[in-house]
């Protein structure tokens, strides 16, 4: 890892939104940027560029004009892929966006060969999933965005109750970057003092809901979904590969054997440096999170199931 | 628009000097005052400290106060003054000899700042906050004492020693007073929402509370001539950026009880929510037996000292 050069395919609002954050931060020394329509990298990278003239750090940021220029990246954050739409079944967003992923992986499978890759298109645990397929690679390399911004979302909606605590609060959402997912407001802390002590049985499964439906919330708003958040929480596993900090941070990953499952990619907790995941932590779960959970990777299973079932992995 | 922050600091050593330090190197104010005994060494002081500011663009102004009436205007005052514990001398010999000087500087406070938050950082720490908090009359909420963060940030230290990953994202607690009885609460101990109990076994935990709760002892011994200044002085600037910013997070403060944690007209360390009033809120935990006893005798041990001073009638001319 010496040239601290982060690709970013797809350079929508959240790939776009990475590249802000990362270079607000001076985390990298490069960050490239590609999308398949005409002129968004491009102008997106030099409005980045001019805004990085008041930045801490230098960052140099381009375009790329081909998948080819996409080299010899440190890390690669794939945001590419189409969201879902009135008619669309599952299994047709499904189908269309692994497609998507194949196009990608195999340009940087020629391009950043030792790259670390965060995956972002959704479905996010499935499209993991699709990454380690197609590369082969060691399954450190490979993550998807879930809990980090889960997390985050969790960790406002405790804020939201409390009225005090906001960026102190600790950020734990397993399982599925979905309906399914399993936010746990009850184990973590605002500063020192456990949640526990500040929030009412009732609050927490408002939270609960809330945190699930946080991505809803903003497209109900919005029209669309939220990139703040997730580019935010994009540049935070960035700077943790890139610096070595070794931080604890839910990630999708492929399991082999931890938490009893195998060959599924799941959220739960991981140490992230420069290796990509340098450790998964196995937490204690009781019996109804472990019900959860189970139900969780299942949801994440069928998905997969889908991709078989149409041929996708048999070439 | 409210005019930029101020921010006095007492005491010109290591500790002081590094607070001052790291708000000129962060911005967090506008304006620091350095308060010591040599005006010439402190006016060096904030000179270099100016200089350096300049060298990492930021806007803060360090200057040498010639008088109390210098402090005027402060949004904050930190008093680190005090003689430092060298080897062998236990934090109750310090005792008289910096509740003597922390009176002085409380009364100048009261005088000459009488709007600002104080943080107390003096040695034996409890103490010195309730003997601030006397001489300045101020009501409690803007009398603080720091040790909860810098004994938090120890024992995450010393977690992060074991785990080897997770610097940074410990959510260590301790509890009840700056001393050999200290509160460390491994039980509320996370790392990114992980409970450590799920990382560690018991009995690393256990050697995790000892080295906390010798943690500044073991730097004193290390270092010979002194204590630890620079953790020390980070924490301070938590206490002060939470002020100055308004930020309404929780810290474990040392402050006078008044009926929490079922004490009053004590002070102790427990959580409490800071803003630009100060602790604006006690937050009450929920402690098990265990933890009960250990803050009973954590307070006894700082009401034993405070007792001492009665006794000695250090305070009979309130």
């Amino acid at each position: 890892m010496t040239h601290r050069k982060v690709g970013i395919i797809g350079a929508g609002a959240v790939g776009a939104t990475a590249a802000y954050s990362l270079s607000m931060m001076g985390t990298c020394k490069e960050i490239i940027l590609f999308d398949i329509a005409d002129g968004v990298a491009e102008g997106k990278a030099i409005d980045i560029a001019q805004s990085t003239q008041y930045a801490p750090q230098p960052t140099i940021i381009t375009a790329a004009k081909t998948p080819a220029d996409v080299k010899d990246c440190d890390i690669i954050v794939i945001t590419a892929g189409v969201p879902r739409k009135g008619d669309m079944t599952r299994e047709d967003l499904l189908l269309i966006n692994a497609k998507i992923i194949k196009s990608v992986i195999d340009d940087i499978k020629v391009h950043s060969p030792n790259a670390i890759i965060i995956c972002v298109s959704n479905p996010l645990d499935v499209m993991t999933y699709v990454i380690h397929k197609l590369t082969g690679w060691d399954r450190k390399r490979i993550m998807g965005l879930s809990g980090a911004l889960d997390g985050s979302r969790m960790a406002y909606q405790i804020y939201q109750k409390l009225g005090f605590g906001a960026g102190q609060t600790g950020k734990l959402v397993i399982g599925d970057h979905g309906q399914n997912m399993i936010p746990l407001p009850q184990k973590v802390k605002v500063g020192l003092v456990p949640t526990t002590d500040l929030l009412t049985d009732e609050e927490f499964a408002e939270i609960i809901e809330r945190t699930k439906n946080g991505g809803a919330e903003i497209v109900k708003h919005l029209g669309t979904s939220g990139y703040y958040g997730p580019g935010r929480a994009i540049a935070f596993m960035v700077e943790s590969i890139l610096d070595d900090t070794r931080s604890v941070v839910s990630s999708s990953v492929l399991l082999e054997g931890e938490y009893s499952h195998s060959d599924v990619t799941v959220g739960v907790p991981v140490v992230l440096g420069r290796n990509g995941i340098e450790e998964i932590i196995e937490m204690t779960l009781n019996t109804k999170t472990r019900e959860k959970f189970k139900v969780s990777v299942e949801s994440i299973r069928e998905g997969i199931d889908i991709l078989e079932k149409n041929g996708f992995f048999d070439a | 628009m409210a005019k930029g922050k101020k921010v006095t600091v007492i005491g010109t050593g290591n500790f002081g000097s590094t607070v001052a330090f790291i708000l000129a190197m962060n911005g967090t104010c506008h304006n620091v005052v350095l308060r010591g005994r040599n005006y010439d060494v402190t006016k060096g002081k904030a000179l270099d400290m100016s200089q350096a500011a300049n060298a990492a663009r930021q806007h803060t102004i360090v200057k040498a106060a010639k008088g109390p009436e210098d402090m005027a205007g402060s949004d904050v005052v930190v008093i680190t003054a005090g003689a430092p514990r060298t080897p062998g001398m236990s934090r109750d010999d310090l005792l008289l000899m910096n509740a003597d000087i922390v009176k002085m500087y409380a009364k100048e406070i009261k005088e000459h700042a009488p709007d600002a938050v104080v943080v107390v950082v003096s040695n034996p720490l409890d103490v010195m906050t309730y003997v601030a908090l006397k001489y300045t009359g101020f009501p409690r909420e803007r009398v603080l004492g720091m040790a909860g963060i810098l004994d938090a940030a120890r024992m995450a230290h010393f977690i992060y020693e074991k785990l080897e990953y997770g610097a940074g994202q410990i959510r260590a607690t301790v509890m009840g007073g700056h001393g050999d009885t200290m509160v460390p609460l491994p039980k509320f101990t996370t790392v990114a929402g992980v409970p450590i109990e799920d990382l560690l076994d018991s009995e690393e935990i256990g050697e995790i509370v000892k080295k906390t709760r010798n943690g500044g002892a073991q730097i004193v011994n290390l270092l010979g001539d002194g204590s630890a200044y620079y953790a020390p002085a980070k924490s301070t600037t938590v206490m002060v950026d939470a002020i100055l910013k308004d930020t309404n997070q929780i810290h474990s403060c040392a402050i006078m009880l008044k009926d929490d944690y079922g004490y009053s007209d004590i002070v102790s360390g427990v959580p409490v929510m800071i803003g630009a009033g100060g602790a604006e809120q006690v937050i009450e935990m929920t402690l098990k037996n265990l933890q009960v006893r250990k803050f009973k005798n954590s307070i006894e041990s700082v009401k034993e000292m405070v007792d001492k001073l009665y006794e000695l009638k250090f305070f009979d001319d309130l």
